[in-house]
């Protein structure tokens, strides 16, 4: 027997002693197949394949079973995870973009006009660089909350991020 | 009853079709249809668990193993009698339904 058909054995066994028991019939009408496939590859194959059949029927007895206990009707489907996710990352890139736009927008004001230097306590850079993108950050999670959540959780979260970074380099840099 | 009718689920059904009563086995199936054990074995299940799909065990002999087979349950052909006219031939690939044609 070769290594591949060997491999292709071991696994559809392992897989036939796990499956969850809904699954063990099918598992083990599998593993038999493999006597009768010819070449050895094709066995490996056969197993390989075997092996995702199950788990996707298992992923749907737990998704089912899921369901049926939970109440929760809706359970998310791949698209929608899909979605949330694309949504979260495009508030995360938003609060980003935001971000680097005080800071642009500091960087060009100071260098436009140099006598406003921020003098010992730069109160007017802290505003625009922190304050006033905190506070849209904050008023745009609250606008997009009810309609696109996770967009809004993708802002909060960089707000958070932010202002635990500014507030760590306020620490650092503190003297006095 | 709903159930999406792939590609694959059609050509899974015409190799049954080929000959109703017979029961088959999932290597057969294999062959006949061109489709992998990923791709057959989940469409099985699905029909088996809409009870479109008979399943049993081949009577042990000595020294070989028992296989599994597969046939249609008499729902499940006249599931297939209703929805397979409404496609046409030209929707349908693989060596099955060539087999069939032929």
């Amino acid at each position: 027997m070769s290594a591949a058909r060997r491999l292709a054995s071991r696994l559809l066994l392992a897989v036939a002693r796990h499956a969850p028991v809904e699954c063990r019939d099918w598992a083990n009408a599998m593993l038999r197949e493999l006597d009768f496939i010819e070449g050895d590859w094709a066995a490996l194959f056969w197993a390989m394949g075997s092996t995702t059949a199950i788990f996707r029927y298992s992923g749907c007895g737990l998704k089912a079973w899921f369901r049926k206990y939970s109440g929760y009707e809706e359970a998310l489907t791949m698209k929608d995870l899909g979605k949330q996710i694309v949504g979260l990352l495009l508030g995360i890139a938003m609060a980003v973009a935001l971000t680097f736009c005080a800071l642009g927008i500091l960087h060009l004001s100071l260098h436009l006009f140099p006598a406003l230097e921020f003098g010992g306590v730069p109160w007017a850079a802290w505003l625009i660089v922190f304050a006033i993108p905190e506070t849209i950050f904050i008023v745009g999670a609250v606008k997009l909350w009810q309609k696109k959540r996770p967009m809004a959780l993708g802002i909060l979260l960089s707000a958070i991020i932010f202002a635990t970074h500014f507030v760590m380099h306020l620490v650092s840099h503190w003297n006095g | 009853m709903k159930m999406r009718l792939s590609p694959q689920t059609l050509q899974i059904l015409d190799a049954f079709l080929q000959d109703p009563t017979d029961w088959k086995y999932g290597y057969d199936l294999s062959r006949n249809t061109g489709l992998r054990s990923g791709t057959l074995y989940p469409i099985l299940m699905r029909l088996a668990d809409r009870k479109l799909l008979d399943t049993a065990w081949e009577a042990a002999e000595m020294g070989k193993p028992p296989r599994h087979l597969y046939r249609l349950t008499p729902d499940g052909l006249q599931f297939v009698r209703e929805h397979r006219p409404s496609r046409s031939t030209e929707e349908l690939t693989g060596p099955a339904w060539s087999e069939v044609k032929s």
